[in-house]
């Protein structure tokens, strides 16, 4: 016990260090805490444990390769944090990821789903809930220290403080493991946190799959009992909606393009002026549709289009439906009731917005002897089985069904939904951008055809890579705020195979000298947070298909809490002539500010400045399934992992193993 | 100039970008929409000329309409009087006779004599006031005098002009009055204001003064409006309203707009002018409900449209409105297009916006449901409790006090900041509840009513146990609030504090009752609930003072029930009835209404004042009628009357049997609108060969011609990032003859 609680007053010492720059105070350790995190990991290690056993093999590597790329992010969080420090960011570890992932869940609160479902089942991609954590928990920070009365110093506790807190807020976030549903019926995995917006989901969709990141893709949730279907938002966490189904559900997450989903944006006049005649709608001019958009949603308060008409009505919990003139505000929808007026003050309202979502029905007229097809559904969004608390509403037809769902999302999201479009809009600016780059020859060859070329991802690449948009693209990326999609690039970590040490064999056998560390990884939190994270990708290069599983997406962790990634030069890099004549002169100005500059893996001495990676092997994944087109992002990709690579090799290295074994130690007695 | 006219405006709104003006004379000429048929004694002369030519031709003192044609094309009379500027031999002949021009000087007194002085017809208006002020010797500051002409009722505002070029012979009774008087304002918070208006200058000139001096922006929002007249029985009563003096002001003052103590220089300068500017500035507590039942309501769409036919014309001054000193005028919002609220620099704005949308609603001026009256209700209800406990600071502002609290603040927060920390820290030891309470859910059918168990309320749930005693063990049932509806269900007088919870699951909403034994308990475990429910935990800053609201409610109704008159609730206490419109007053009690209000408020009883302000306008403002100003007209081939609605983007026709919405027509479709001033018909085209051509009824066509040049005029404001007032612009398109 004292070995710990010394070891981890050093470490306690360690943390301060990286985090203040001129941390003065000595700091006591704290070992309550870290006592009870032990607790706390072994019960997470054995429920996961179970839960992670069942899925399968492909869904762990790229669970595997989202963990990692976790850490990655985490790791190069701190380092930027910590950038200008002399010490060197201490690590455990090179070690590669064991297989089942288990290391890497030092979970310290589980959610309630532990167990995992019937996901053996290839034919139904259910989503797995299963929980972990990220960067395992810090002890609460020091906070003691004397207390000084000049501002500086009291800003620096502070600042520590806050740090620590964030840390520790990141140790408890959820984070669910979801298979998404493709069209072509095949499926992907991936790790999404609490915080993760719908959009963050989508633009790592948009990264795996090479789609066009056109504005209609959407995320959408089916719920199966109840044969329900609706397009989560883009502003929307998808984690909380989740959460919400019951453990045998059926439900399912769509990965596709949805329509309805910004219509209202790209013909406004359909709906807000859905009175008018068919004719003069369709004849709408551009400049009058965005006038109209201006109008509704641009003002002081959002417009919500004037709805009024009847419909039928399923009373609750009863089999009938009756028809009722409604009406759309933005308050609810009303009705008008018998032998009253339509004005305002007599109209009786039937929902309002506040805690519940709008869903399309499907089969309704089978199901509950609806009168059309046309329904849609209000519930709260907990509700999952047939429920009286469920609101039917059938329309005439299929375009009054859109109208009402489309003005109900109105009045329930209001400004949220046009936001989502804008940054829509933009996210789809940059990827087809990066799509007319990625069509330019580019130096590198496809150096590994992989086995499995996607038949979707090539066409899909060529139907919008010839888009002439180049040009207009690259102006507004420079407008951008930091574009995620790029940044994605930066963090999963390809595997760098020639540079990095052995790769270790995927699932099956590890290297001796890892396993130790390995079992031991758990214990030992604060490393993660210091640490530069293992190189863990190799692995997943090695075992699975690249095209299937491309690097994972980055954890939603960086966006929040990176600092300023540098955005300008992305675009910068992507137009620029650098990218497309040679491909890795672009990560230098990209990487200047996270990783510190690494002497220990790369060239002898390479000072920061020059681009640190050498040219990087050519086989990533991306290449992989992208034969033709060698795109830029590739190598700025290797080089977190490079450099984090380093950071193992760095000199923490010593000390973390040494703590790693003190836990050991323990736990073994 | 021109009394009667058929004047034409282009108005392509889509079209008006920052070009407009050129493309508007352009659309003028190039349509040579206004093409004159002069005629002159007896030589008739064809000229063609754009009506800014016109203007300028001042010789020509009437025009008559002989004939109008259906397009562009007038033939107009025209009478000159006295000289032509082309006729120098004449003028020269009149300029030696000097002859005796009486002006009445209203400072000398009401039964003064007219002053008499012997002028030249070639003695420009300068002139004449110098000898005029020289006869009367007195010595005073004249340069706010100027001479009105009362039989043509309009000023000699050029003091170049020569009397000849004005046409003033020795039979015109002048008046020598000062251009600034005294005006009662009725603003929109209810309060009257005395201060001193320009009367010379057109309408729109006036309250951009007046605005300037109440530090309201955007003065093109606004206009005067003659007041309903009350009725005179209780005159004892009014007698002793309030009325906040301004007339001291130097208008000279009032053109900085230098800040001193966070508002402009002149409400500096002592104790009642910093009153008058908190009267301004803070939103007036909640009205009796006798205020309200007692005031003027509309009934009908066509009361009001009675109400719009009261504007008083931007393109003419207030004296030619035969608007007197003393008299009284509304201040109100005219146009509903409010652009760039900034609660920093729009503070008598906002304040004054949201005293006009309470009581548009108040009153039913526009109408809105229930679920939206009780939501407004709250919002009244959390302003005025906001505005009482945090009064915006008026004292400390000056730089020096800036620097210095931001000093202040930044150590308040670095400390606040780490304090927050160690709370956050304690987190992770959270607050929590911990009592006896009884519960009941009705869903498991039994009749067993409430049973009792120890309750603990941690992070986002609630769970039971048996006893107190066995707290430590595995709950009974942990019940998670997340998502859940909370609803009271309490009667103070008869002691029932129940909290009623709908909390969803996968089956469905389960309801469960909560039944808690006093005032206190009821409060804290509410609070806790309500919190949970929006996925707070009890740690959150907010629930002292959900506690504290939801006591303050609980005594409110203990004094709408009569039951206690202590003080201490009385001053937290409203009565609900002050909320909401009469005619919830008659639906419902207020101990009924306050448990109403109290649940739409716990959806804003976060926001801060100014929050809470905007969002009470965003409310106002999404409303389907928001914005509708309405005059009843005719339609031009109908024969009964119907209601045009104006609104900012769109004209409605509705028609007034079924009270429907029959027509709408937006302005980005309009091409144009002509008025009739003879006929007092407005015909618009739009696109798509759409022509429609209607009589105003309740309001001059003036109103309704100015409220869509106007509407049109705000929205080309968003374009042009200048910040100084289009005026001309304003004119053009409101002005119809007036402005040429």
């Amino acid at each position: 016990m004292d070995d710990i609680d010394a070891m981890f007053s050093d470490l306690l010492g360690e943390m301060d260090l990286l985090t203040q720059s001129l941390g003065q105070e000595t700091v006591p350790p704290k070992p309550l805490p870290s006592a009870e995190q032990e607790i706390n990991l072994s019960i997470g290690f054995n429920d996961l444990n179970a839960s992670l056993n069942e899925l399968e093999d492909n869904d762990l590597d790229a669970l595997m390769a989202d963990l990692v790329a976790d850490l990655n992010a985490t790791e190069e969080k701190l380092a930027a944090e910590i950038q200008g420090l002399d010490v060197p960011p201490s690590s455990s570890s090179d070690q590669p990821p064991p297989p089942k992932g288990l290391s890497f869940q030092p979970a310290s609160s589980i959610t309630s789903s532990s167990t995992s479902p019937g996901n053996n089942n290839t034919s139904s991609s259910v989503t797995t809930p299963s929980s972990s954590n990220t960067s395992p928990l810090p002890p609460p920070p020091p906070q003691s220290a004397k207390p000084t009365m000049e501002e500086i110093e009291a800003q620096m506790k502070a600042d520590k403080i806050k740090l620590a807190l964030e840390k520790l807020k990141e140790a408890k976030v959820k984070k669910l493991v979801v298979k998404v549903l493709m069209n072509d019926g095949s499926s992907k995995t991936l790790m999404v946190d609490e915080r993760q917006t719908v959009r963050e989901v989508l633009d790592n969709l948009f990264e795996k799959t090479h789609c066009d990141g056109n504005v209609d893709w959407s995320l959408c949730e089916t719920n199966h009992e109840l044969q329900l279907e609706r397009t989560f938002e883009d502003h929307e966490n998808l984690v909380e909606p989740l959460l919400a189904w019951t453990r045998d559900s059926e439900n399912k997450v769509l990965f596709q393009e949805r329509k309805d989903k910004f219509e209202v944006f790209k013909n406004p006049q359909n709906f807000y002026l859905w009175k008018k005649d068919k004719k003069t709608l369709k004849d709408m001019k551009d400049k009058d549709k965005e006038l109209l958009v201006q109008e509704n949603f641009c003002g002081s308060s959002i417009i919500v289009p004037d709805l009024e008409g009847v419909l039928f009505l399923k009373e609750d919990g009863k089999k009938s439906w009756k028809q009722r003139l409604f009406q759309l505000r933005a308050s609810g929808i009303y009705y008008v009731p018998k032998g009253k007026t339509k004005s305002s003050r007599d109209l009786v309202c039937y929902v309002q917005f506040d805690n519940v979502n709008v869903y399309y029905g499907k089969d309704v007229k089978n199901r509950y002897k609806a009168p059309t097809d046309f329904c849609f559904v209000l519930k709260h969004p907990q509700i999952q089985k047939e429920s009286q608390y469920i609101k039917y509403l059938c329309c005439d037809d299929a375009w009054t069904m859109n109208l009402w769902v489309t003005g109900i999302r109105i009045a329930k999201y209001g400004a949220s939904l046009y936001e989502n479009f804008k940054t829509a809009e933009r996210k789809a600016a940059v990827s087809s951008a990066i799509w007319t780059n990625r069509s330019t020859p580019s130096s590198s060859g496809p150096s590994t055809p992989t086995p499995t070329i996607k038949a979707k991802a090539p066409t899909q690449a060529n139907g919008h890579a010839p888009k002439p948009q180049a040009g207009p693209p690259h102006l507004d990326t420079d407008n951008l705020p930091p574009p995620p999609p790029p940044l994605n690039e930066i963090l999963p970590p390809p595997p760098p195979d020639p540079v990095l040490p052995p790769p270790p064999p995927s699932l099956t056998s590890k290297p001796s000298p890892h396993q130790q560390r390995s079992n031991n990884f758990p214990p030992p939190p604060p490393s993660m947070d210091s640490l530069p994270p293992p190189p863990p990708p190799p692995p997943m290069d090695n075992s699975e298909d690249p095209p299937d599983f491309l690097p994972p997406p980055p954890p939603p962790t960086s966006y929040s809490s990176m600092p300023p990634p540098p955005p300008p030069s992305h675009p910068a890099s992507f137009g620029g002539n650098a990218t497309r004549s040679l491909p890795h002169p672009s990560p230098e100005p990209e990487f200047l500010p996270p990783p510190p500059p690494d002497p220990v893996v790369l060239a002898p001495g390479a000072p920061p400045p020059p681009p640190p990676p050498p040219p990087p092997p050519v086989a990533t994944p991306r290449a992989a399934a992208q034969p033709r087109k060698m795109p830029p992002a590739p190598p700025k990709r290797t080089t977190p992992t490079l450099t984090g690579g380093g950071g193992g090799g760095g000199g923490g290295g010593d000390f973390m193993s040494e703590l790693m074994s003190a836990m050991k130690k323990r736990t073994d007695n | 100039m021109l009394p009667n006219m058929y004047h034409s405006t282009q108005a392509v709104s889509q079209k008006l970008s920052c070009v407009h003006i050129s493309a508007w004379r352009k659309l003028t000429e190039k349509k040579g929409t206004s093409f004159f048929f002069f005629k002159r004694g007896d030589t008739s002369s064809k000229g063609k000329t754009t009506h800014h030519n016109l203007s300028y031709s001042r010789e020509v003192r009437r025009l008559q309409i002989l004939t109008v044609d259906q397009g562009n094309f007038f033939r107009v009379l025209v009478k000159t009087q006295g000289s032509n500027s082309s006729n120098c031999g004449r003028r020269k002949l009149r300029s030696m006779a000097a002859w005796d021009l009486s002006v009445t000087v209203e400072d000398l007194g009401p039964d003064a004599p007219p002053v008499t002085i012997s002028v030249a017809s070639d003695l420009h208006i300068g002139g004449v006031i110098v000898k005029l002020v020289e006869k009367t010797q007195i010595k005073r500051d004249w340069s706010d005098h100027a001479l009105w002409w009362e039989q043509k009722q309009h000023w000699l505002l050029r003091t170049a002009w020569t009397l000849e070029k004005y046409g003033i012979h020795a039979d015109a009774r002048l008046l020598f009055i000062p251009q600034h008087k005294p005006l009662k304002l009725g603003l929109p918070n209810g309060k009257t204001l005395m201060l001193k208006a320009c009367f010379s200058n057109p309408v729109f000139q006036t309250v951009m003064g007046i605005c300037r001096m109440l530090n309201i922006r955007h003065p093109e929002e606004l206009s005067l409006l003659r007041p309903v007249e009350e009725k005179k029985k209780k005159k004892d009563k009014d007698m002793a309203e309030e009325i906040y003096d301004l007339t001291e002001v130097p208008l000279s003052m009032v053109s900085r707009p230098c800040l001193y103590n966070g508002m402009p220089a002149h409400f500096a300068d002592s104790e009642q002018m910093e009153a008058v500017y908190k009267m301004l500035s803070i939103t007036q507590p909640p009205p009796a409900p006798e205020v309200i039942t007692k005031q003027y309501r509309p009934a009908s769409v066509v009361d009001k449209a009675h109400i719009n036919g009261r504007w008083l014309d931007s393109s003419r001054c207030l004296k030619q409105q035969g608007i007197q000193e003393n008299d009284r005028l509304w201040l109100r919002f005219k146009f509903y297009s409010f652009y760039d609220i900034d609660p920093k620099y729009d503070v008598v704005r906002l304040a004054q916006l949201y005293e006009q949308a309470r009581w548009a609603i108040l009153l039913e001026d526009i109408d809105c449901t229930e679920e939206e009256m009780m939501l407004f209700g709250a919002l009244q209800y959390h302003i005025n409790k906001v505005s009482l406990s945090e009064p915006r600071m008026l004292t400390s502002n000056t730089a020096l006090d800036d620097l210095e609290s931001a000093l202040q603040s930044l150590e308040v927060k670095m400390e606040g900041e780490s304090s927050s920390a160690s709370d956050l820290l304690e987190n992770m030891t959270a607050p929590e509840l911990n009592d006896y309470l009884k519960i009941f859910r009705p869903k498991r059918l039994t009749l067993k009513g409430y049973k009792q168990y120890w309750f603990k309320f941690q992070d986002t749930s609630i769970s039971y146990f048996k006893s107190k005693e066995e707290s430590i063990g595995e709950p009974i049932q942990q019940i998670n609030l997340k998502g859940c509806e909370v609803a009271p269900d309490v009667n103070v007088a008869a002691q029932k504090f129940l909290i009623r919870l709908l909390i969803p699951a996968p089956e469905g909403m389960n309801e469960v009752y909560l039944r808690c034994e006093n005032e206190q308990q009821y409060a804290q475990w509410m609070a806790g609930c309500r919190l949970a429910s929006k996925g707070k935990s009890l740690a959150d800053s907010s629930f002292q003072s959900e506690i504290q609201s939801i006591r303050s409610f609980l005594a409110m109704q203990k004094t709408n029930s009569g039951s206690s008159n202590n003080a201490a609730s009385n001053d937290e206490s409203i009565n609900t009835h002050s909320l909401v419109s009469p005619r919830y007053h008659k639906k419902y009690k207020p101990k009924q209404l306050t448990p109403r209000i109290l649940d739409a408020y716990q959806n804003v009883a976060q926001l801060s004042l100014t929050d809470a302000l905007m969002r009470f306008l965003q409310i106002w403002q999404a409303l389907p009628d928001f914005g509708l100003s309405y005059v009843v007209v005719r339609f031009k081939g109908s024969r009964k009357d119907e209601v045009l609605g104006i609104a900012p983007n769109r004209l409605i026709r509705i028609d007034l049997g079924v009270g429907d919405v029959v027509k709408t027509w937006r302005y980005n479709n309009m091409k144009q609108w002509n008025v009739n001033w003879d006929i007092k018909q407005v015909a618009i085209e739009f696109e798509g060969n759409v022509n429609i051509a209607f009589g105003c009824i309740t309001a001059d066509c003036k109103i309704v011609h100015e409220f869509i040049g106007g509407y049109i005029f705000m929205s080309t404001r968003s374009r042009e990032k200048s910040e100084t007032l289009n005026e001309e612009l304003f004119h053009k398109l409101t002005g119809g003859h007036e402005a040429l």
